[in-house]
């Protein structure tokens, strides 16, 4: 099928190396693991954007791990338009009653689904809830989440790659860019 | 103000629940979507604080946030205007941060509200949210009507020396006067 994606001549700017991100999500790994050393933790992802982040910091955390995935409906998602609420699209497959438990997040910008995912996973009665995120756009902030570990704090740009999509597409750089205006420009 | 004065149970007072609220601009009815959508409880325009007096200490000028979110303790302005005018809101929101220091309040402009779109792929629709073609209720009461009551005991370039107090200006310091704000509970639980 022809997608009409110019994957990488789509991104004006390449933001975050491959080799940038791999450091840092070690650093993160190696924070985590002695924050919780002697304990186990209990990773959630939310798809599908953070994906790729997870499966990197799991992979650089020394200390044993479970890890579980979660997704939930987006605004103006089209299997979410008729009920007008978020919704539970994939809820966790084991109890995180007792357990010391990371979100995993690719981006936080607004923070509403982070809000969200906070009160919902809260009310399984983890041990310890803290948030990890790879990228942190602070200027779109509505909700004010108290973030734990962060990888980058980004510019108020659009971008895609290492898991963040735009229309699903982009997911699979390895890297994250800007991508070009004239892209989505002619959508609006 | 403290933020002690705004918890959601002194806000819902004013709640009239079974009342639509009545939307100045589109971006506030999409805005309004956006946060049911997330089950954040919202108010609207609930609040309005005066940062304005004459020498009387009549408020001659005052601001309304279009939302407060009870649960976060926060404010929320949308401004969908060219940034080029946008001035007149940034002096208005300077002065309500000078006179209400604990007040919490994020100002979204027409660049944050079209990427908020782009985010949940409703860029298609920017046009028809923002601007002037956003609006949806023409003829609302001026929060600046008073502008021409200052300028008759102060006459231009001199504004400042109308400016009260807040400690000399009538009503209780910092406190906003309440509005018949309406309030919107998302049903969404989150258990």
């Amino acid at each position: 099928m022809k997608s009409g994606v110019d994957l990488v001549g789509d991104i004006g700017e390449v933001l975050l190396t491959e080799a940038q991100i791999q450091a840092r999500v070690a650093e993160l790994g190696a924070q985590v693991s002695a924050d919780y050393a002697g304990r186990r933790i209990t990773l959630v992802s939310v798809l599908k954007g953070s994906l790729p982040f997870m499966a990197d910091l799991m992979r650089a955390i020394t200390i044993p791990v479970r890890i579980d995935l979660m997704e939930v409906s987006s605004y103006g998602g089209s299997t979410t338009e008729s009920s007008g609420l978020v919704r539970i699209l994939k809820d966790l497959s084991a109890s995180i009653e007792g357990e010391d438990v990371v979100i995993c997040e690719d981006i936080i910008d607004t923070g509403l689904t982070l809000n969200y995912l906070v009160r919902y996973l809260g009310g399984k009665k983890p041990a310890s809830l803290r948030i990890c995120t790879l990228l942190d756009k602070p200027a779109r902030r509505l909700v004010e989440i108290s973030v734990d570990y962060t990888g980058f704090t980004i510019p108020d740009q659009f971008v895609v790659g290492y898991g963040l999509d735009y229309d699903e597409h982009y997911r699979n750089l390895r890297f994250v860019g800007v991508l070009r205006p004239e892209v989505y420009a002619s959508v609006g | 103000m403290t933020s002690g004065e705004h918890t959601s149970e002194g806000v819902a007072a004013s709640q009239e629940p079974s009342a639509p609220a009545p939307f100045a601009h589109a971006s506030e009815a999409e805005m309004a979507r956006i946060l049911d959508f997330y089950a954040v409880r919202w108010d609207y325009e609930p609040h309005t604080f005066p940062i304005l007096w004459n020498l009387a200490g009549d408020v001659v000028e005052s601001f309304t946030p279009d939302f407060y979110l009870p649960d976060l303790d926060v404010y929320l302005e949308l401004t969908t205007l060219k940034q080029r005018l946008v001035r007149k809101k940034n002096r208005k929101l300077r002065r309500l941060r000078e006179l209400y220091p604990s007040v919490r309040i994020k100002l979204y402009y027409a660049r944050d509200f079209r990427a908020l779109l782009l985010k949940y792929g409703k860029l298609a629709l920017v046009e028809s949210l923002t601007g002037t073609s956003g609006q949806v209720v023409p003829d609302r009461p001026s929060e600046d009507a008073g502008i021409d009551g200052l300028a008759a005991v102060a006459p231009t370039g001199v504004v400042p020396t109308a400016v009260v107090p807040v400690a000399a200006a009538a009503g209780p310091v910092g406190r906003p006067a309440p509005r018949a704000g309406r309030r919107r509970a998302p049903e969404a639980t989150v258990t």
